[in-house]
């Protein structure tokens, strides 16, 4: 009894219960929304925002922020193509090169943050100009004009994907590769916040960086490394963006900003650092990413006008929660009074 | 004397030399930008960004943040052209972008200070609510084709080839800066974002000061709101997209501290002129326009580091001077002061 009344207590169980609740209202109104097809695509046109979620949650647990993650995306995409197309080097030595340029980005912007104290916001809003400038400039080096977009990746036997055009576009056992990729990060994130030392000390570092750090934890590191992680997922974003779309551009994810922090937030991470799990994180992207699959084949919401119905729920959310948690308080004090 | 010292330890005097060596530089690179109307011009375009960075900077020294600011320009924006379109007079667009902006700053600030949401979330969910009131008040369409006393007072000069918006701007800066340090009620400001706690011990009613620094930075929103459509004469459904950052970074280029408790108005007007005037600079410079956000980027993390790193180092001054006075008295002359 006591365990029931814990989960019912728990941010994730109410986040489950809002799925379900889209499920069934999507689902009555319109049975062309239960195809899994047309789910999974859903995911995958959102599986940026989904990814980079993930990684976020560990900056926001430690207290920070990471506002330059969108702008990531769109880095390692063009440095992809440029290094393929123009430099003329194997697709994925392409990769590799570009997920290890984005993990620069992310320990240049973590060292400011961790070793010299700048606040994260700033630090990451600096980050998200200069990242996305430096891929304008990228694409100049290009013999394809910017607003093209690099195209022809790789490859295509017949009707299927193969090659570096198969992370995006192919599928396994009938799944695209996108949502393997995703739920294979999903654990590995999972993983690294609830089962090692290294995610203890994330919760640690949120609580009080100072007790952490006399507790002999070296903080400055570990906050550093956090967007380090982000900016890698960033670049796989990218990289599964690149190659789903055919195409390298700049601009890939440039509006993805505002939609990771709100996935992470609506997740129940709070953005003052210490709270936050993998699990919220994940339902609150796959809530958003079905509201905004759901009303426009449901209710005939224009896609352009998405915006609306995420802010309100969000809004709501988090006065909801607050509200209920500050009655949940009072109702505590006058108790023990 | 102590006065003209204290100025130049003011936290705004080190942007404002920033933005003097910025203009000397690009003279240098090329000597046909030093005349007064390139430079003057570098100031008028920074109109709006102005109106944005002032009314965000109180938000800012309360210690929240408000990222809902470009939406409420686009929203207001967007209905001032529809006023424009029905032939409405500049009085009534004027009134609609003010009701409009103080109406999202009391949202905002009720949710923000009344109910304790987190004010980068709270407003978060505010920028997309107003993103899709924008696509409702215009149908999803871009609002142009208005002309009549609007598109007449766009780029009207004053005097000496300053516009009359910007000298107006000018005039609101100068207001909210005597408010903010020569009057009780604009203290408060301040006193709220250093220390919270300790404000509404002495009697600061924490709530109705970040209300009405929501409230006044809404309604300089919906003032840039009228601005840009009087400028431009043409209002996308995605304008005013990503301004709340450009805001932001002004304010912090201008010395304001994002923590809250720090820095002032003139500040946060000069961040707003070295933001918008990069893209002018860099044609004089002779780079294509291509490394706008490279260089803004670079430029913002330098000062930010910079400003950390000897804020760091004078706060450790000054306590080794404590320490040093308290074991060896009159070791230090006039130690406890620092």
């Amino acid at each position: 009894m006591k365990a029931l009344k814990k989960l019912v207590h728990r941010w994730e169980f109410f986040l489950v219960i809002f799925l379900v609740l889209e499920f069934v209202v999507f689902g009555s109104a319109n049975p062309k929304f239960l195809r899994a097809n047309s789910i999974m695509t859903s995911i995958v046109n959102y599986i940026s925002v989904c990814i980079i979620s993930l990684f976020v949650t560990l900056v926001m647990i430690t207290g920070g922020i990471d506002i330059q993650a969108a702008s990531i995306i769109g880095l390692t995409s063009i440095i992809e193509g440029v290094l393929w197309s123009d430099a003329g080097l194997n697709i994925w030595v392409a990769v590799v090169i570009a997920i290890a340029a984005a993990a620069v980005c992310g320990a240049l912007s973590g060292f400011f943050v961790a070793y010299c104290g700048v606040q994260p916001m700033v630090v990451t809003l600096g980050g998200s100009f200069l990242y996305s400038g430096l891929a304008l400039l990228i694409s100049g080096m290009s013999a394809t004009p910017a607003y093209q977009g690099i195209s022809g990746f790789p490859a295509k036997v017949g009707k299927t994907f193969v090659g570096f055009r198969f992370l995006g576009k192919g599928e396994l056992l009938g799944i695209p590769m996108q949502i393997w990729i995703y739920l294979v990060l999903i654990l590995l994130c999972a993983w690294i916040l609830h089962r090692t030392k290294y995610g203890e000390r994330l919760y640690l570092i949120g609580v009080n960086q100072q007790a952490a750090e006399y507790s002999g934890i070296n903080t400055r590191l570990v906050i550093m490394s956090t967007y380090v992680l982000s900016a890698i997922s960033a670049a796989l974003a990218g990289t599964l963006l690149t190659s789903n779309m055919n195409s390298a551009k700049y601009n890939h994810g440039s509006g993805y900003t505002l939609a990771i922090i709100t996935a992470v937030v609506l997740g129940g991470t709070l953005n003052t650092g210490g709270k936050g799990s993998i699990l919220g994180t994940v339902l609150a992207s796959l809530i958003i990413c079905i509201l905004r699959y759901g009303l426009p084949l449901c209710f005939g919401v224009s896609t352009q006008n998405l915006d609306l119905p995420v802010g309100i729920i969000l809004v709501l959310v988090v006065l909801g929660r607050e509200i209920a948690g500050q009655h949940m308080l009072s109702a505590l004090f006058r108790k023990r009074g | 004397m102590n006065k003209i010292k204290d100025l130049f330890k003011a936290r705004w005097m080190s942007s404002l030399v920033f933005l003097i060596l910025l203009f000397l530089i690009t003279g240098i690179a090329d000597h046909n930008f030093l005349t007064y109307s390139n430079i003057i011009n570098c100031f008028n375009t920074a109109t709006m960004y102005t109106l944005l960075a002032i009314g965000i900077a109180f938000v800012i020294m309360t210690g929240e943040i408000d990222v809902s600011i470009g939406a409420t320009l686009g929203l207001t924006a967007a209905m001032t052209g529809l006023i424009a379109q029905s032939g409405g007079s500049i009085g009534k667009m004027l009134l609609i972008c003010v009701a409009v902006g103080a109406a999202v700053g009391v949202f905002n600030g009720v949710g923000v200070a009344f109910f304790g949401v987190p004010s980068l979330i709270f407003t978060l969910g505010t920028n997309g609510l107003i993103r899709g009131l924008i696509y409702i008040v215009t149908d999803g369409r871009t609002v142009e084709n208005f002309g009549g006393p609007i598109a007449y007072y766009g780029n009207k000069e004053l005097f000496a080839q300053i516009t009359l918006y910007y000298a107006l701007t000018v005039l609101l800066v100068a207001i909210a800066h005597i408010l903010l340090t020569r009057t009780r009620k604009g203290k408060y400001f301040i006193a709220v974002g250093d220390n919270p706690g300790g404000a509404n011990l002495v009697g600061i009613s924490v709530f109705r000061t970040k209300l009405i620094a929501y409230i006044l930075c809404g309604v300089f929103a919906g003032i840039a709101g009228y601005v840009f459509a009087s400028k431009y004469r043409q209002v996308m459904t995605v304008a005013g997209n990503g301004y709340e950052m450009t805001a932001i970074a002004a304010c912090v280029l201008g010395g304001i501290s994002l923590s809250g408790g720090l820095g002032n108005m003139v500040g946060a007007a000069i961040g707003a002129v070295i933001m918008s005037s990069i893209s002018r600079l860099l044609v004089f410079i002779g780079l294509p326009s291509d490394y706008n956000n490279t260089i803004t980027g670079v430029m913002l993390i330098v000062i930010v580091v910079v400003d950390s790193l000897t804020q760091r180092r004078s706060i450790e001054m000054s306590r080794r001077k404590r320490l040093l006075s308290r074991t060896a008295p009159g070791a230090v002359k006039g130690g406890d002061e620092a």
